[in-house]
């Protein structure tokens, strides 16, 4: 102890002084290193967004892209007095949360399913990532044909055990389109979560859950004590980036059901696309778009207030 | 730990009840494409793939533009690739070794990048790359597609960065090594499993991208994997099992790449998405 206390200091005024001298030979080099990447960025992300900020403002068709007419809020009282538009918020809303409960939920299940040492658990690993690596267009063919009324095989399988939707039609009725484009996304989403908490549960001290195994303590009151107060900040990174991905998820639901039947699976991405590119009216899809990124936005500011918290009493 | 022998058995089915969830959708993609038609829409379902259809592959790529639509997306993917690593690393760099004025800002404008739907920045983009020539052109999905995934690459390169020891660079340094020398020389040799757990993000990135692609290219033969393959969906004219060989060779390298790749994608992903 007393020949690292020793040691440490002289170390760190070496490195001190090292960078000190970089750092007045170069005081701009940090800033070159960041240009290519923030003028890109700046380039297609920044501008593009502002664009969009902009064109919210307007009335701007497809047609003639560069011609705008500036109107104002007029495009937000418009998508707010559109009781449509507030079904498409409560359909994004349930979209979202069953997303995140589901994936996030169902990887700690898995990741827990997971966590001891058995043979091919590489494997098993491994297999598990498919549905995230799996295109979302090849998804959405698959599943659409495995969903098909009369020759897929969801349908053929429930009608044996009698169980089949009416008429076989899952995608376009209003009652099971939006579960099964649900069941499509939780299946792509949850191995990430999966496996990020399966090497969260690593640092899991193996000495505390035998501890607890001997004590006697239930396997619930286990994951309560020892294992929940360390995976819990993996969780709320997780929830947040869930919540993220499936409001941006776009080509799953579109090639599936294009928001239809009657908008019963119509989010704000479904929505913003189908105003700008079916009804050509570019300065609403933006209106709607905008509306999007602010929910995103509060979503992310909700998320970080909350951990925060959570640390905040962690550490009292 | 002691387990049970029940509680193991439940635990192996448990496991084998989740690989089948995850996996099977792909095998019936696959015994799809190996089915024959009749047997398709026959009465009772088919459940193994017939091996004597293998030639549906065949027909498959030799059908209209198949082959130059996955040759379009692996130039896309390959494209992407070499421009978000190459802006990403000295980002990274940037990113993981010095403090500077506004690196609270740069970190908050990467995780708004995340934020930003495609589908949003599809119509303002789409006016900005017709004032450039980009319109129906690979290379604009290449810009375009950049954009959404470097900024992942760059947190997964930080990540890796940060767990280079700094007395590395501090010896190349009183050696007269350059910032960039010590980046190129020294960390990346470094971070080889990070950059290509990178590199394996943004090129399936690029390759499983679908509004750009879709809303950007209009002929038929410039259009990439992806679009080809939504075209198929609700159309008549093309039998199912190839449409489901398409399918499955689009989907293929994807997964591949990911089984090969996933111990580094992930810990890339945990230490950049997470810890950063």
């Amino acid at each position: 102890m007393a020949l690292i206390n020793k040691v440490e200091p002289r170390q760190s005024n070496r490195w001190r002084r090292i960078r000190g001298r970089s750092a007045q030979g170069n005081k701009w080099t940090v800033y070159l290193f960041l240009a290519p990447a923030a003028v890109y960025l700046v380039l297609f992300q920044g501008v593009p967004l502002a664009q969009e900020l902009y064109l919210s403002f307007t009335r701007t068709s497809l047609l003639n892209p560069t011609r705008h007419t500036w109107v104002g809020l007029e495009n937000y009282s418009e998508i707010f007095s559109d009781p449509e538009f507030f079904h498409t918020l409560t359909t994004t809303l349930v979209y979202v949360v069953v997303c995140v409960l589901g994936a996030v939920g169902g990887g700690l299940g898995v990741a827990l399913l997971l966590n001891s040492k058995f043979r091919g658990r590489g494997i098993a690993r491994a297999l598990m990532t498919v549905p995230w690596a799996a295109p979302g267009v090849a998804v959405a063919l698959i599943a659409t044909w495995m969903l098909n009324a009369q020759y897929g095989i969801v349908n053929r399988v429930l009608s044996e055990v009698g169980l089949g939707a009416p008429d076989g039609q899952i995608l376009t009725s209003t009652a099971f389109a939006l579960p099964a484009i649900l069941i499509t996304t939780l299946w792509q989403l949850f191995p990430f979560p999966a496996i990020v908490l399966l090497a969260a549960l690593q640092a899991v001290p193996k000495e505390l859950t035998e501890a607890a195994a001997v004590d006697g303590a239930s396997r619930w009151w286990t994951f309560r004590a020892a294992t929940w107060p360390i995976i819990r900040p993996t969780v709320a990174v997780l929830a947040l980036l869930m919540a993220i991905w499936s409001i941006r998820r776009f080509e799953l639901i579109w090639l599936m059901t294009r928001g239809g039947p009657d908008g019963s699976t119509r989010t704000i991405v479904i929505d913003l696309y189908a105003k700008a590119f079916d009804a050509r009216d570019l300065g609403m899809a933006a209106a709607i778009g905008v509306v999007g990124v602010i929910i995103s936005l509060l979503l992310v500011t909700a998320n970080l207030i909350l951990t925060r918290r959570a640390e905040k009493e962690d550490a009292r | 730990m002691k387990t049970g022998t029940i509680g193991n058995t439940a635990r192996i089915l448990g496991v084998l009840i989740v690989l089948g969830i995850a996996v099977f959708p792909l095998y019936w993609m696959l015994t799809t494409a190996l089915t024959s038609q009749e047997n398709l829409f026959g009465d009772s379902l088919q459940f193994l793939p017939d091996f004597s259809q293998l030639s549906v592959f065949g027909e498959a790529l030799s059908r209209g533009n198949v082959l130059q639509w996955l040759l379009n997306s692996f130039l896309i993917s390959a494209g992407t690739t070499a421009v978000s690593i190459v802006l990403a690393v000295p980002l990274a760099y940037a990113l993981s070794r010095f403090s500077f004025h506004g690196k609270v800002l740069v970190g908050l404008g990467l995780l708004l990048t995340q934020m930003l739907p495609e589908a949003l920045l599809v119509v303002p983009l789409f006016s900005i790359f017709q004032d450039f020539g980009l319109l129906n052109s690979l290379t604009g999905l290449v810009l375009a597609n950049s954009a959404f995934v470097m900024p992942i690459c760059a947190l997964i390169l930080k990540g890796a960065i940060d767990g280079i020891p700094r007395e590395l660079e501090e010896a190349a340094r009183i050696d007269g090594c350059g910032p960039l020398t010590i980046l190129t020389r020294i960390n990346l040799p470094l971070i080889m499993p990070s950059l290509s757990a990178a590199a394996v993000i943004a090129f399936f990135h690029a390759w499983n991208e679908y509004v750009f692609a879709v809303t950007f290219i209009f002929d038929l033969e410039k259009r990439p994997g992806s679009v080809g393959l939504a075209g198929f969906i609700g159309e008549l004219g093309t039998p199912l099992p190839t449409v489901m060989a398409v399918a499955f060779m689009f989907t293929l390298p994807a997964v591949a790449f990911y089984l090969f790749a996933q111990r580094y994608v992930v810990s890339g992903l945990t230490a950049g998405a997470v810890k950063g």
